[in-house]
């Protein structure tokens, strides 16, 4: 099977997932991506992401954590799966190999 | 209450619920409950952030994107794409349909049977809606004509009358500028014509000069400016110009003999007139013609023909309505009272279905018919439908391990219910390719029935439409359960082996076969009623007895010679009595508002049916008095004086009429006897005031005679013998008073008639189901029945085991379906002033109609089964 591939959107999630740990699920994750990268981000959209990772294995699920102010709901938290750490990795190393073949005058360019 | 202070009533603000409700009911299911409380923590996050409204709106916006459509899971790509369509698959797929239809040929036939026999009963049903529909339809400005009724008091009501007055057509024209064209439009009478040796009666009726221009008729000869312009012209139809002078051609221009008094001018030919017209005649004369013989109609007193009008394209009916409201305001058709009557109106192509007056409107008729009618074709064809479910579903056990086979090679659940509906649909083209034989079939007799020339419209793409429509709903409806059932099977539970359905299929099966049978109890029921009220109808007494009383028309020579006619009839020994009516004893539709009597309302009018009648009339139709006496030769005075009913009576309000005067026009006289109500109109109507003066010195209308029973034959002869004698220029043509009087219940009859037929079709589609599903069950408990028999069961008790499930349907059934038959019933019988009373029998006979037919076609099965060896049944064990 080939590598799989990860959207732009779909990679900062699983970061966010993977950084808040034990606390992750929808509204902190949509809340953490609100303030690290600035950009106002639908919960809906959040949402169908987290979905569409577990549908691909890359995150799975476990529900918990009632509180009052959700209104005596459930939370289901999510956890990066094997799969999804590989897949992460594998990101980054793509993304340093890229960095890496820059030329270093172009990167003086850039004002790095 | 608007607030930007971001902290508060964070504790109190709520997200709108209504958002919330939609998100329980229609996001998906499996994550509901987190999402639920996400959006609670985000609503109270946005609130602190941005406010309330800012809130509300993000979590509404949220909301719905969460939304199923929206937030579909995507597919996995990583499979190849299976091709739903790929040739080898449909190939399959047509093979395994028609495997199992053949493989079970009882099933297949019941199914295709009954869905064909509701299809044909549906597609029957339309194509007479659609004829119903079409009727008047082919007039070019349909959507400008009219027709006037008119509302008056009567008696503190409101009431609708459709006669008016003769001279109303010219004065709607002159006094209205947005009415372009108007009739008036004289009712059927048979008249008789002349040409040479050529003597036939011929259905007439009078019109004005613009009657073929506002109704486009086809012209075959003559145009519509001149046909009816002169006062002698006389426009007749195909037939009658090949009865007289052998063409069109040759009809035109020439001169014909109107009841041996005058000659009138062919002044144009029409095409016969069809089913497709509400208007009938033979031919019409013009109006001036009429009125010439008949003084009454040129004057606002007397009420009898139908005004019809045509108006501007440009005109709003709206204004037109309320322009003619209060026309016959400024008619002092009564010498100083205030008159009261308003001029209403109803568009021309609503006169056929809606012909009956409901309070003081146009409404219902034959309409009803067409909505009852729509009922029962939806009612049959859901039967139909049912049934088609319920087996289907009964047998999915077989088809179980293919549909699990089928999944676990890869097929989507969607590819699963195309396949079984494509199943549905394909055995639903073989029973709509049976249906329309059977209507086909049908066809001629239906026609014969209902009077009609329906065929099937092949070259019409609509039908085609309906066709395909048919087939799509009837496939849709009845494919859709079981393809839907079947396909959410789980594959791993159906290959295990035992397939244990759980009960709610099989609540399902019995709620549809309750649903079933109630529409059949409902409509039997409806046979049941529909049979008595018609029942009823032809044998009410009518308060005048109708058997062997006939009658034929005064014509000619026969009204001067009266007395002689008289003299010599009354010789005959089959004749009993002899008198004579200006109308016909079945109905009488004419009125009149100038009777007058001491103490009168002067604002309520009154229409009275008058009616001039000779000597011996009260013992010719066997009426009875209930006060006075009949007009007799012995008193001078009765030749003014009066016979009034007990309705009219009521309304003049007398205390001991006998003696007291009334006036009808001029004539002033006293009231000489007072008969006991009797139906001289249809029972659609309640009896209306009647008053009845003596016609005796110039008799017009109808001979009534009553003969002795039994001797019909003879004495029919010896009377036309002596009208022959009398009146060598007429045809002798008579008529039977109990034959008149049925005939009014003409679409009544048909109904009844009609309503037998689907009911039964009903039940017996329904016990097809019946029989489907018992050989089901029955299959499905061989074994249990086996050891049941081994341990000693009688045949008796398990016949009994084996249909108490399903009685127990029926007659839940029955107590659900009561109610409502009663109900839809009630609507119909509305219809009558007189009608029977719905009783509880009815409901009983047809509850254990339907038990009856019921237990006979369990017990067939069940008995079949009961009486099996159980060392057969139980071998393999």
């Amino acid at each position: 099977m080939k590598r799989t591939f990860l959207g732009e959107f779909e990679e900062v999630v699983l970061l966010t997932v993977a950084i808040l740990g034990e606390e992750a699920y929808g509204v902190t994750v949509t809340q953490e991506l609100e303030q690290k990268t600035g950009r106002s981000v639908g919960f809906s959209t959040v949402h169908t992401t987290l979905q569409r990772m577990e549908e691909k294995g890359l995150l799975s699920s476990k529900m918990g954590g009632a509180t009052a102010e959700r209104g005596g709901r459930r939370k289901r938290f999510f956890t990066v799966t094997a799969f999804g750490r590989k897949a992460l990795t594998e990101v980054k190393q793509v993304r340093e190999e890229l960095w890496n073949a820059l030329p270093p005058q172009t990167l003086q360019l850039m004002g790095g | 209450m608007k607030t930007n202070d971001p902290m508060a009533n964070t504790q109190t603000a709520q997200p709108p619920r209504w958002a919330g409700r939609l998100l329980s009911r229609l996001a998906a299911p499996e994550t509901l409950e987190e999402v639920d409380g996400d959006l609670l923590e985000m609503y109270t996050y946005w609130l602190q952030t941005n406010g309330k409204r800012k809130a509300n709106w993000r979590y509404i916006l949220n909301v719905l994107k969460l939304l199923r459509p929206f937030a579909q899971r995507k597919r996995s790509k990583d499979y190849p794409k299976i091709y739903l369509f790929s040739h080898d698959m449909i190939k399959n797929y047509f093979k395994i349909a028609l495997r199992n239809l053949v493989k079970s040929k009882t099933f297949s036939g019941i199914n295709v049977v009954g869905l064909a026999l509701g299809m044909a009963c549906s597609l029957l049903i339309m194509l007479w809606i659609k004829d119903e529909l079409s009727v008047d339809a082919f007039h070019a400005n349909k959507q400008q004509l009219y027709r006037i009724y008119m509302r008056e008091h009567f008696s503190g009501k409101v009431q609708g009358v459709i006669w008016t007055p003769g001279p109303l057509a010219e004065e709607l024209k002159k006094s209205v500028p947005e009415i372009e064209l108007t009739t008036p439009y004289e009712w059927a009478s048979n008249e008789t014509f002349s040409l040479g040796d050529k003597i036939h009666k011929q259905q007439t009726n009078a019109a004005s000069a613009d009657f073929f221009k506002m109704f486009s008729y086809k012209l075959l000869q003559g145009t519509a400016e001149a046909a009816l312009k002169d006062r002698n012209s006389l426009a007749i139809s195909r037939s009658m110009a090949e009865r007289f002078f052998g063409s069109p051609e040759a009809a035109i221009g020439k001169a014909i003999r109107f009841d041996n008094r005058k000659d009138l001018l062919v002044t144009a030919v029409f095409e016969n007139i069809g089913q497709n017209s509400t208007l009938k005649f033979d031919c019409l004369r013009s109006w001036e013609n009429f009125a010439e013989d008949n003084d009454w109609a040129k004057g606002w007193d007397s009420t009898d023909p139908l005004t019809f009008f045509m108006i501007r394209k440009d005109a709003d009916p709206v204004k037109v309505e309320a322009k003619i409201k209060h026309l016959l305001d400024k008619y002092n058709r009564d010498q100083g009272k205030p008159f009261k009557t308003q001029l209403a109106m109803q568009p021309f192509h609503e006169y056929y279905l809606n012909s009956n007056i409901k309070d003081a409107h146009m409404d219902g008729g034959r309409i009803e018919y067409v909505r009852l009618f729509s009922l029962v074709a939806v009612f049959i064809l859901l039967i139909a439908c049912i049934n088609f479910m319920n087996l289907a579903t009964a047998r999915s056990a077989k088809r179980a391990k293919e549909v699990g086979v089928r999944k676990v090679v890869g097929a989507m659940r969607s590819m699963l219910v195309g396949q079984f509906m494509g199943e549905a649909i394909l055995l639903t083209v073989f029973s709509i390719i049976l249906a329309v034989l059977m209507v086909g079939l049908i066809l001629p007799s239906f026609n014969v029935l209902t009077e009609k020339q329906i065929t099937l419209p092949f070259g019409e793409p609509s039908f085609w439409g309906i066709l395909a429509g048919l087939l799509l709903v009837t496939g849709f409806v009845a494919g859709s359960y079981p393809a839907f059932f079947l396909s959410s099977l789980s594959p791993v539970r159906i290959l295990k082996g035992a397939l244990k359905f759980d009960t709610k299929s099989a609540w399902l099966r019995q709620g549809l076969v309750v649903f079933q049978f109630g529409l059949s109890i409902i409509l039997i029921v409806g046979m049941i009623i529909i049979y008595k009220q018609v029942d009823y109808v032809q044998h009410k007494n009518l308060g005048y007895d109708r058997e062997n009383l006939i009658y034929f028309p005064m014509e000619g020579d026969l009204s001067k010679n009266y007395e002689v006619l008289h003299d010599e009839l009354s010789q005959i020994p089959g004749v009993k009595q002899i008198s004579h009516m200006t109308s016909s004893p079945a109905s009488n539709g004419s009125g009149t508002e100038g009777i007058s009597w001491t103490g009168a309302d002067p604002n309520d009018k009154v229409r009275f049916t008058p009616v001039g009648i000779g000597y011996d009339f009260v013992k010719t139709m066997k009426l009875k008095l209930v006060g006075g006496r009949d007009f007799s030769k012995a008193f001078a005075t009765d030749s003014t004086g009066f016979l009034i009913n007990e309705a009219a009576l009521k309304v003049i309000g007398y205390k001991d009429p006998i003696g007291k005067t009334l006036k009808w026009g001029d004539r002033e006289g006293r009231i000489v006897g007072i008969l006991k109500d009797f139906h001289f109109q249809s029972l659609h109507s309640t009896i209306r005031p009647l008053i009845a003066g003596l016609g005796a010195r110039q008799p017009s209308g109808n001979v009534i005679i009553r003969i002795e029973a039994g001797k019909t034959v003879e004495t029919l002869a010896e009377i036309e013998k002596i009208c022959k004698k009398l009146n060598p220029k007429f045809p002798f043509t008579y008529l039977f008073t109990d034959q008149e009087y049925a005939r009014q219940y003409q679409s009544e009859q048909v109904v009844s008639k009609l309503s037998n037929y689907f009911a039964f079709l009903a039940i017996f589609i329904s016990c097809l189901g019946l029989f489907g599903l018992a050989t089901y069950t029955a299959e499905q408990r061989t074994k249990e029945i086996g050891v049941r028999k081994v341990l000693g069961a009688s045949v008796a008790g398990i016949v009994g085991l084996l249909s108490k499930d399903f009685l127990k349907l029926v007659g839940i059934a029955i107590v659900i379906a009561s109610p409502l038959a009663w109900w839809l019933m009630d609507q119909w019988l509305q219809g009558f002033a007189y009608k029977i009373d719905i009783e509880w029998w009815m409901f009983a006979l047809a509850g254990l109609l339907s038990v009856l037919i019921a237990v006979a076609t369990i017990s067939f099965q069940s008995i079949k089964t009961a009486l099996v060896n159980p060392v057969k049944s139980l071998r393999s064990e």
